[in-house]
């Protein structure tokens, strides 16, 4: 994408008026660089080839750690003072399970918050660019990048696949 | 036991059942074999062990149809037609549970015992009684739900067998409507599922933890209904996907389906694991000698410590890891094997709680023998033999049905 | 629900959060003045020493342990909502869940105040951190009181995250429709959210990992709450049926509280066209279903303590039925397993009024079964000799008041302030139905 491209943005009122739109905009050769949407969809994310999330293996690793610090915590403290307590042996497995298991869930829950902030990009303090109020409420956004001279026929496609109001912002 | 089965042809139509048949008698043949030598109490170990295992899981498979019926899941339709088919199984588990009073002196280790008071509650007579009535209202309602439920699948069927010619005359002399077929069976599903919960937790108390008559455990009842949940499920997903691999049938299974029906799995598989260890902690920590001997016997001396860890690596460990994959969960191969997997380690689980009570202790010597595994091979190939039954005749719910189903994204 | 749309979504839910009137005002001072008694009787606890409850030789856990548990309970079946219905795709989850995991959040919180309150010398609660110190001690990880401590604490904070992770979203909303300060809490508040295709993709596939992660917490933690007294040999308590009971024991008054909450919140902010009969249907047939397992394991128990012939645990359940706090267990049985089978009457269940007077019952049956499992086996265990009474006393009465005047203002001034139902989440109900 050329350093002076141009984003519009235009606004769809439903998901469906929004997929075809991707559809012809990506057919007459323009790239759609984002989507900003009220709700999830599958089908957008389909449509504009978006990969897979990894939010799951900061959750996984965060689970295993937690798995290995909660018998650790508990085996370390156990050992420090060795001594029988209520008839149970001092590494006793079954109830440092317990403290594993609630350490797994905790850290494996860290982990996908940080999974989370760091793949969905957030805080964003940009996050006003191209950005309309209303795709928060019932609206759809499409981005479209596009080099400058090609401005015009672009606002002309997106007026014909529906869309209601445009913006004009530079990137 | 091993349970990746060589399905017949369904081409081979009256024949598919005649293997099944033989497979049944051969086991039927050893176990009187068994049950005529000098212990007897190890054959009837074994049928008791089968009996149980085979009845939890074909009425956890109808549970699976009622669940879904009453909470009005939409992606389960295919599913629960195959999951009804367990059904078939029902008179024979009735059956079955007779015939075990042949051998009550051998069945009920209690008997002749001094059961302090118990005697009320633990004699043959009334334990037959409630046992079996309790067995009835549980086989009533599931009949019911199911008569109701052909209704509406066999709506377009024809009149091939004698079963069929009697039952759908039975539809044309009471019609009604869809919409009053699906609330009455709504109600039914209810009523099924609460009489499975009694019903298993009844007869895990009189038919499992009374073997040991001193030993008592609360959770037990609704551990064993967990387990017949656990082992329905996965009765299901083997059959499933065995009927979606046969090419002679119509059934398909979405991997989507596939998926959430091995999500469902795997979270029972869970549930299965916190309700053994609810009961192995209180009785662990309690340290009551009272309570501990059943536990102790059965997880940490030989030979039972090797089932027992069998036992929670083949139910809990091992699906717990391999179905945190998606992949794994949507292939029809890997589930067979992780349904087969469970199954067997949900049958030595039941071995493992009746084998003390009935088994000398022997260290050395692993307590499952070949003639066990013939037995159990048998009561398998009676299942069996039942589920082709049922579907040999209603060949209409391996359709697949186009109403209300999700198909391929 | 046809009639509902995005924007009449926003609309309802945004008109909620308006300048407060004079009556909302006066009824936060009215809570915040029980909060401060409260607090008052909890001063005069620390100076006068916890002598001033009434707990005593046998009975040393009183209504602080029996509030504990309660509340736990309470926090269960927001989760239960939120998490657990999210992954069975149950959509009538969608138009509660807000409110329910708020509910969660602040009852977690509420609950972790109790074994504070419990310590007669408050100021050394940090004896129980695993931190290196001058006593060389460590807590001793092998004791249900410390699973406890893990278990409370992360249930605390992965319900907070959840719920602040669930909210995000919906922050972004309001601050893209207001002005000025407003708009700058919120835009702090929502961390930038856009509503892109890619940080779409990453949430829902956090929040399912959340959903499937709150899903085994919220069983261990109620399970583990219910090993504090199931680790002990005392009859009544050491029983192996406590976990699964007590779990599905918390549902039941869990769901009871939500629809104690949500009916006049659907009342008062006109939520009737997003809150439809058809959800509040919905949590009254799982409170049957809830009250049925309890019923069951109070079965279970009475047979199991006959079939045992153990001359202590037979005791143990005859004097709960018919010794000196006999009225407090026919209370429980009656509101927690006879009342809520009305619901399978449809009258009953498409009633608010009977909605909200049932939830009540049953809440008050669900902190009876605490205090008869609680006082009452300690109260009635091994030896004669030992046998008591436990009252509670008006220092514990007003701690208690305080505790639900917390729980009420908390969960007033979340419903002002922020958005009491998931927008977000009932647009994509509406979207799938379409």
């Amino acid at each position: 994408m050329s350093t002076d491209a141009i984003i519009i943005t235009g606004l769809f009122k439903t998901q469906k008026e929004t997929l075809t739109a991707i559809e012809k905009i990506q057919a007459n050769g323009w790239e759609v660089t984002e989507v900003h949407s009220p709700i999830p969809s599958q089908d957008i994310a389909r449509a504009l080839d978006r990969k897979k999330s990894r939010v799951g293996w900061f959750t996984l690793t965060g689970g295993i750690i937690g798995f290995v610090s909660g018998f650790a915590l508990a085996v370390f403290t156990a050992t420090r003072w060795n001594l029988i307590v209520s008839g149970k042996p001092i590494l006793s497995w079954i109830p440092f399970f317990v403290i594993a298991f609630e350490c797994t869930i905790l850290f494996a829950v860290l982990g996908n918050v940080l999974g989370i902030l760091t793949q969905v990009g957030l805080p964003d303090p940009d996050y006003e660019k191209n950005y309309s109020a209303a795709c928060s409420g019932e609206l759809y956004g499409i981005e479209v990048a596009s080099p400058p001279a090609d401005v015009d026929s672009l606002k002309d496609l997106l007026h014909l696949t529906g869309s209601l109001n445009q913006l004009r912002k530079t990137k | 036991m091993d349970t990746a089965l060589k399905k017949p042809s369904a081409s081979l139509t009256k024949n598919v059942l005649f293997i099944p048949a033989l497979i049944a008698g051969a086991g039927f043949a050893c176990f009187i074999f068994f049950a005529a030598t000098a212990h007897p109490e190890k054959a009837w170990l074994a049928y008791l062990t089968n009996f149980l295992f085979f009845t939890a899981l074909s009425a956890g498979g109808l549970l699976f149809s009622t669940l879904m019926h009453f909470t009005k899941a939409r992606w389960s339709h295919g599913l629960a037609a195959v999951a009804e088919a367990f059904a078939a199984f029902f008179p024979v588990s009735f059956v079955l549970f007779l015939l075990l009073f042949i051998g009550q002196g051998h069945v009920f280790p209690w008997m002749g015992q001094d059961l302090h008071g118990k005697g009320v509650w633990l004699n043959v007579p009334f334990l037959c009684i409630r046992d079996g009535i309790a067995f009835l209202i549980l086989y009533f309602f599931g009949f019911a739900y199911l008569y109701n439920s052909l209704k509406i699948r066999l709506k377009n069927a024809g009149k091939e067998t004698r079963l069929k010619h009697f039952l759908l005359g039975l539809f044309e002399r009471n019609p009604h409507d869809p919409e009053r077929i699906r609330r009455r069976m709504t109600v039914l599903a209810g009523w099924y599922m609460f009489a499975f919960a009694l019903v298993f937790a009844l007869t895990g108390f009189d038919l499992v933890m009374s073997m040991d008559p001193h030993w008592y455990s609360t959770l037990f009842g609704a551990y064993t209904f967990i387990k017949a949940i656990y082992a329905g499920f996965g009765a299901i997903i083997l059959l499933a996907a065995l009927v979606h691999l046969n090419p002679h049938t119509q059934f398909t299974l979405s991997s989507d389906r596939l998926r959430d029906m091995s999500t469902l799995f795997f979270g029972f598989s869970i549930v299965w694991g916190d309700f053994f260890y609810s009961q192995f902690v209180v009785i662990w920590y309690g340290n009551i000698p009272e309570e501990t001997a059943y536990i102790i016997e059965r997880t940490m001396t030989a030979p039972w410590r090797g089932l027992a860890w069998t036992v929670f690596i083949a139910c809990f460990i091992l699906p717990f890891i391999i179905l945190l994959s998606r992949k794994i969960k949507e292939s029809p191969w890997c589930m067979i094997i992780v349904s087969s997997c469970v199954l067997a380690g949900l049958w030595i689980e039941h071995f493992l709680l009746l084998g003390p009570c009935f088994l000398d202790p022997d260290p050395g010597h692993l307590p499952i023998g070949i003639r066990d595994l013939i037995i159990t091979i048998g009561f398998l190939a009676l299942l069996i033999f039942f589920l082709l039954f049922y579907f040999k005749e209603f060949p209409e719910c391996l359709e697949n049905t186009s109403e209300r189903e999700v198909q391929w994204k | 629900m046809s009639q509902l749309t995005f924007e009449t979504i926003n609309t309802t839910v945004l008109n909620t959060l308006t300048r407060p009137g004079k009556i909302y005002w006066g009824i936060i001072a009215l809570l915040f003045a029980g909060v401060v008694l409260g607090a008052s009787c909890w001063a005069y606890q620390i100076f006068m020493g916890v002598g001033v409850a009434g707990m005593n030789t046998p009975v040393h856990w009183g209504t602080y342990l029996i509030n504990f548990v309660f509340w736990v309970g309470i926090a269960h079946s927001g989760t239960l909502i939120s998490a657990i219905l999210f992954l069975f795709r149950a959509g009538w989850r969608n138009p509660i869940a807000r409110a329910a995991e708020t509910m969660t959040v602040f009852a977690v919180c509420i609950a972790g105040l109790f074994p504070f309150i419990h310590l007669g010398r408050v100021w050394l609660v940090f004896y129980m951190l695993p931190i290196p110190n001058q006593r060389t001690l460590w807590p001793n990880f092998q004791s249900p009181l410390i699973f406890d401590v893990i278990a409370i604490s992360t249930y605390l904070t992965v319900s907070s995250l959840f719920w602040y992770t669930g909210l995000i979203p919906d922050l972004a909303i309001i601050r893209d429709r207001s002005q000025g300060m407003r708009k700058k809490i919120f835009t702090i508040l929502s961390l930038g959210w856009s509503g892109k295709t890619g940080q779409w993709l990453n949430y829902t596939r956090g929040y399912m990992l959340f959903a499937g992660l709150a899903t085994p917490l919220v069983i261990s933690v109620h399970s583990v709450v219910s090993w504090d007294f199931a680790l002990s040999v005392i009859p009544g308590w050491h029983t192996t049926i406590f976990a699964p009971y007590f779990v599905a024991g918390a549902i039941h008054s869990g769901l009871a509280m939500v629809l104690t909450l949500s009916i006049p919140l659907r009342k008062i902010f006109k939520y009737e066209p997003l809150i439809t009969m058809d959800v509040l249907e919905s949590i009254a047939k799982t409170i049957v279903f809830t009250g049925i397992i309890v019923g069951f394991s109070y079965g279970t128990e009475v047979f199991i303590s006959w079939y045992s012939q153990n001359i202590i645990e037979m005791e143990t359940f005859r004097w709960r039925a018919f010794g000196h706090y006999a009225p407090e267990y026919w209370i429980m049985v009656i509101c927690n397993t006879i009342i809520p089978l009305l619901f399978l009457i449809k009258r009953f269940r498409t009633r608010t009024i009977w909605l909200f007077v049932i939830s009540i019952f049953v809440n008050i049956g669900m902190w009876f079964e605490r205090f008869v499992i609680i006082a009452g086996s300690v109260a009635h265990d091994f030896l004669p000799n030992a046998w008591g009474h436990y009252r509670p006393t008006l220092i514990e009465g007003g701690i208690m008041l305080g505790a639900f005047c917390l729980f009420f203002f908390l969960f007033l001034l979340f419903v002002k302030h922020l958005p009491s139902v998931s927008m977000t989440e009932m647009k994509e109900m509406i979207h799938k139905t379409e």
